[in-house]
């Protein structure tokens, strides 16, 4: 045992540049040959492995939230309560469960079969509700369904995922057919003139795939909204140290479930995307960092780069799937590079850049997936071809994500700007009676029904009404939900998140979601409304990384926008 | 032509060599700083040091900025104050800042950030949150007074690399750990005390001074470790004649503020009743008070003797671990030319 544990471990730190980067699935590894544990004799032995002490190993386990340093049951049930699954209705498979399984959440049933947790954000916005089992997700969850699923379990069976949901698209770039079984193929990619682009790039000059890409304009698909063209010029000109690409695959932002849809069903996509990329910009080594819980994913992925190995399209480079432990800030840039490097998800500060500082400090560019998975259309088509689709400085398709009250949530392939309007008629229309919607993922404005009229979907417009695209996720919230409590969701996930480096985001997010429990349970006072306001206008712009814009800003536009249901909440 | 910066309209000359938060510090502006410690560098998390630049839209950490040419900085603007004032009233609300019973009172970095912005009550009040560790031999360790700043773990890892501390959990929860988080008294800590010396707060604190001293009540001393020959220079903090605590003095050569546990909680034996004070003399089986006259001529006769009758080679000569170079040599010195023999020796050799 201890043998074959020392082969492995050594296969996973080969993988990597340096040995500290395979910290974290040095312990995945281990955590996963211990019953689902990481306890002491793990974290020692991954201490030894890697050559630190014990407590970076145990700050990395508990920093992260799919390490388990205690002990679990056989079957961790994972329910997401994050506001997309709030609003589908998961407090009530929670509540359900705690009752079916005779314990509170947090707790392990008495014959260590089951361990019950509320987590945040599984990214099955439109799947919801969600439980994921030790590491499969069961989605589209109903009262009856967890019965079913529960005893199936109990006699050591695990039934089949239901992950159904409306998929459309009007522009058929990112989104493939996903109703054919063999999708995921390279020989169904290449059937449909996958690697061509690739082939005509490795024909071209680096700096040509880089111009093209530039003048395509495609912004980054993060969020941001940043020029993926423009970032990619950022690298220093003759440097000699290694380039280093990375794909942002760490869907981490509530609302969002987009790139999930190309990784899980067309990976040769994004796999070809990379390899065009990593060429245009000399990466001899990329890694795609994609969140941990998207397990299943990682394995899709690494199939499909196996394949392209060997049907030779990967000469150029070696592109590693590297598994995150559960954090959302290290969907952030710098965070994400530090976890790379196999340390806590910190962000860093900024400057320098990653361009000039990133991975092991040498320039980096970090990409999200769809972004980088618009590159073999533009290098196929040119860029003029990618500008047609899409609006003025908005171009290109953008995959929505549609979760909430409307009646058929799912997966929308759409041009930039088209009229919100559109898109949630695609989804089957508002179910009930629209009270407000957030268009870009969590961290952005919610707009109430009357703002978003008219609305179109891309960064100028959104920007425009006060709001962002964000990752273009969709949540449609109806006059049944009370806006307080989707405030206090809200608060927690972030507060749950903040990765604790710095005093406004840290210690801010713990007192608003004090602030807004009290509100919600009937102890607030009216000034406690305007300390809200206050924490967020002073958050905004004062942490060290994106994070503290991304819960004071929700919070303080649920709060302006809808007031008067705080106020009513509060005694006078 | 020399570069400049503008700092509340004074102006400063700058050569890309110090930070904002080191040129305002130096001409006596005062910009409150908690995680920021000079041998450390910035660390940009505790955001207590902003201030406002002209032209860039958030307020900027004065330790991480590097000032460029024209640079117009505004350290106390009411944006600035407010910000400040939410960070620290956000860190008194988590834990339990009482600075009535606190062993740093009167020398704590947040007591002084507070001050000096005019908090009277925090605005938010949440509740402690940590058990006080009295597990080691001579550190205490107070979470419900901790900032998370992070300098304890930098100076763990980075000054001393003894990598026993770490952060641990994260967001609200985040703490400081031993080890895989266990009491400081049963992890591989070595008591240097390079943590506590960092801690801007009372969150790590000397066992030994506790009840024994205030800040405003102390002397302080410098003086050179006696404990071996690297001549740490040490700052003794006295109450009278007693040393409440010892700590190294920042910047001096050669140990830059660090100390062992010796020479940080080693200090005992200058108060023992057992501590020689006078040479003794053994006369009749009892030791006997002498002058030092009295015990060099007794030991120099003593040697002339066994020579005379054995040859120098029967006396040996052992130094002293705690001996300086120049003594060690003087004793070899000795032991060659004037007693005249080779045998020589170091205790620390055996």
């Amino acid at each position: 045992m201890d043998k074959q544990n020392d082969t492995m471990i050594k296969t996973i730190i080969d993988r990597y540049p340096k040995k500290d980067s395979a910290v974290m699935p040095v312990m995945q590894y281990l955590q996963k040959k211990n019953n689902n544990r990481l306890d002491d004799r793990a974290v020692e032995t991954a201490a030894k492995a890697i050559g630190c002490s014990k407590g970076k190993i145990y700050g990395i386990a508990t920093y992260y939230t799919m390490f388990n340093t205690q002990p679990v049951g056989k079957y961790h049930l994972q329910v997401d309560t994050c506001v997309p699954g709030f609003l589908q209705g998961a407090d009530e498979i929670l509540a359900h469960l705690e009752k079916k399984l005779g314990i509170k959440t947090g707790e392990t049933t008495k014959d260590g079969m089951f361990t019950l947790s509320a987590v945040q954000d599984l990214g099955s916005c439109a799947t919801g509700p969600v439980i994921q089992v030790n590491d499969r997700y069961f989605e589209n969850m109903t009262v009856k369904k967890t019965d079913v699923l529960i005893d199936a379990l109990k006699s050591g069976k695990e039934p089949e995922n239901d992950p159904s949901m409306t998929v459309v698209s009007k522009c058929n770039i990112l989104l493939n057919d996903r109703t054919k079984k063999d999708c995921r193929t390279l020989a169904f990619y290449k059937g449909n003139g996958g690697y061509q682009s690739l082939k005509k790039a490795l024909s071209m000059k680096p700096d040509e795939i880089v111009a093209e890409v530039k003048e395509a304009g495609i912004r980054g698909r993060g969020g941001a909204g940043f020029p993926a063209g423009t970032k990619w010029t950022f690298l220093p000109k003759n440097d000699s140290r290694p380039v280093y690409l990375i794909c942002n695959a760490d869907e981490g932002e509530p609302g969002t479930f987009k790139d999930r849809q190309i990784m899980e069903f067309n990976p040769h996509l994004l796999v070809e995307g990379i390899a065009i990329s990593s060429f245009a910009l000399n990466a001899k080594k990329s890694f795609i960092y994609i969140r941990g819980e998207f397990d299943w994913i990682a394995d899709i992925l690494e199939a499909a780069i196996e394949e392209a190995k060997k049907d030779g399209q990967l000469n150029h480079v070696d592109i590693v799937v590297h598994r995150g432990g559960g954090s959302y800030v290290c969907g952030d840039e710098t965070a994400q590079i530090e976890s790379l490097e196999g340390k806590r998800g910190n962000p860093r500060v900024k400057p320098p850049f990653p361009a000039n500082f990133g991975l092991y400090g040498c320039p980096t560019v970090v990409n999200n997936v769809e972004t980088l998975s618009c590159v073999p259309y533009v290098i196929q088509n040119g860029a003029a071809a990618f500008q047609k689709i899409g609006v003025t400085n908005n171009f290109g398709p953008k995959i929505f994500g549609v979760s909430g009250h409307v009646n058929k949530p799912g997966i929308f392939e759409y041009p930039m700007g088209t009229p919100l309007k559109e898109i949630l008629e695609a989804a089957g229309g508002v179910k009930g009676k629209m009270k407000g919607v957030i268009v870009g993922g969590l961290s952005v404005a919610i707009l109430t029904a009357k703002e978003a009229e008219g609305l179109n979907m891309d960064y100028d417009s959104c920007n425009k009404a006060g709001t962002a695209l964000g990752s273009g996720g969709i949540m449609v919230v109806n006059d049944t939900v009370s806006i307080p409590e989707l405030a206090l969701r809200t608060i927690e996930f972030y507060h749950h998140e903040s990765c604790g480096q710095c005093v406004p985001c840290r210690e801010g997010s713990l007192v608003i979601e004090h602030k807004l429990r009290d509100i919600v349970e009937g102890r607030g006072k009216m000034e406690d409304i305007d300390l809200i306001l206050h924490l967020t206008k002073n958050i905004k712009g004062l942490t060290l990384c994106p994070t503290g814009e991304a819960f004071a800003v929700p919070i303080q536009a649920m709060v302006s926008k809808f007031r008067p249901e705080f106020e009513a909440l509060v005694k006078k | 032509m020399d570069k400049k910066i503008f700092i509340d309209g004074r102006e400063f000359a700058i050569d890309g060599t110090k930070t904002v938060l080191e040129i305002a510090r130096e001409n006596g502006i005062y910009i409150p700083s908690l995680c920021y410690l000079k041998k450390l560098g910035p660390a940009s998390m505790c955001r207590v040091c902003v201030v406002e630049v002209d032209g860039i839209r958030n307020l900027q950490t004065s330790c991480s900025l590097m000032p460029t040419d024209g640079m117009k900085i505004t350290t106390g603007s009411p944006r600035v104050i407010e910000a400040r004032k939410m960070v620290v009233n956000l860190l008194l609300a988590n834990g339990n800042h009482n600075c009535l019973i606190c062993e740093r009172n009167g020398d704590c970095e947040l007591q002084e950030a507070a001050y000096n912005l005019g908090i009277d009550i925090p605005a938010f009040v949440v509740p402690e949150r940590e058990e006080k560790d009295e597990s080691a031999a001579f550190i205490i360790r107070d979470g419900n007074k901790c900032i998370q700043c992070g300098r304890c773990v930098e100076a763990c890892n980075r000054m001393v690399v003894n990598e026993v501390l770490e952060m641990g959990n994260r967001g609200g929860h985040t703490h400081v750990i031993c080890d895989n988080d266990l009491p400081m008294g049963a992890s591989s800590c070595v008591q240097c005390g390079e943590c506590v010396q960092a801690c801007p707060v009372g969150a790590l604190y000397e066992k030994k001074g506790v009840g024994k001293g205030r800040p405003w009540e102390i002397r302080k001393v410098r003086t050179t470790c006696p404990y071996c020959g690297v001549g740490c220079q040490q700052e003794l903090h006295l109450k009278g004649d007693q040393i409440v605590r010892i700590k190294g003095v920042e910047g001096a050569q050669p140990n830059d503020g660090h100390l062992c546990v010796k020479g940080r909680y080693g200090y005992d034996f200058i108060y023992s009743k057992e501590r020689l004070t006078t040479p003794l003399i053994k006369k009749n089986g009892k030791f006997e008070e002498a002058s030092w006259d009295e015990a060099l001529d007794l030991v120099a006769n003593k040697f002339k003797q066994i020579i005379k009758e054995s040859g120098p080679d029967a006396i040996a000569g052992v130094s002293c671990a705690r001996s300086i170079n120049e003594d060690s040599f003087y004793m070899q010195k000795l032991f060659r030319a004037a007693i005249g023999t080779n045998n020589i020796d170091h205790c620390a050799r055996t």
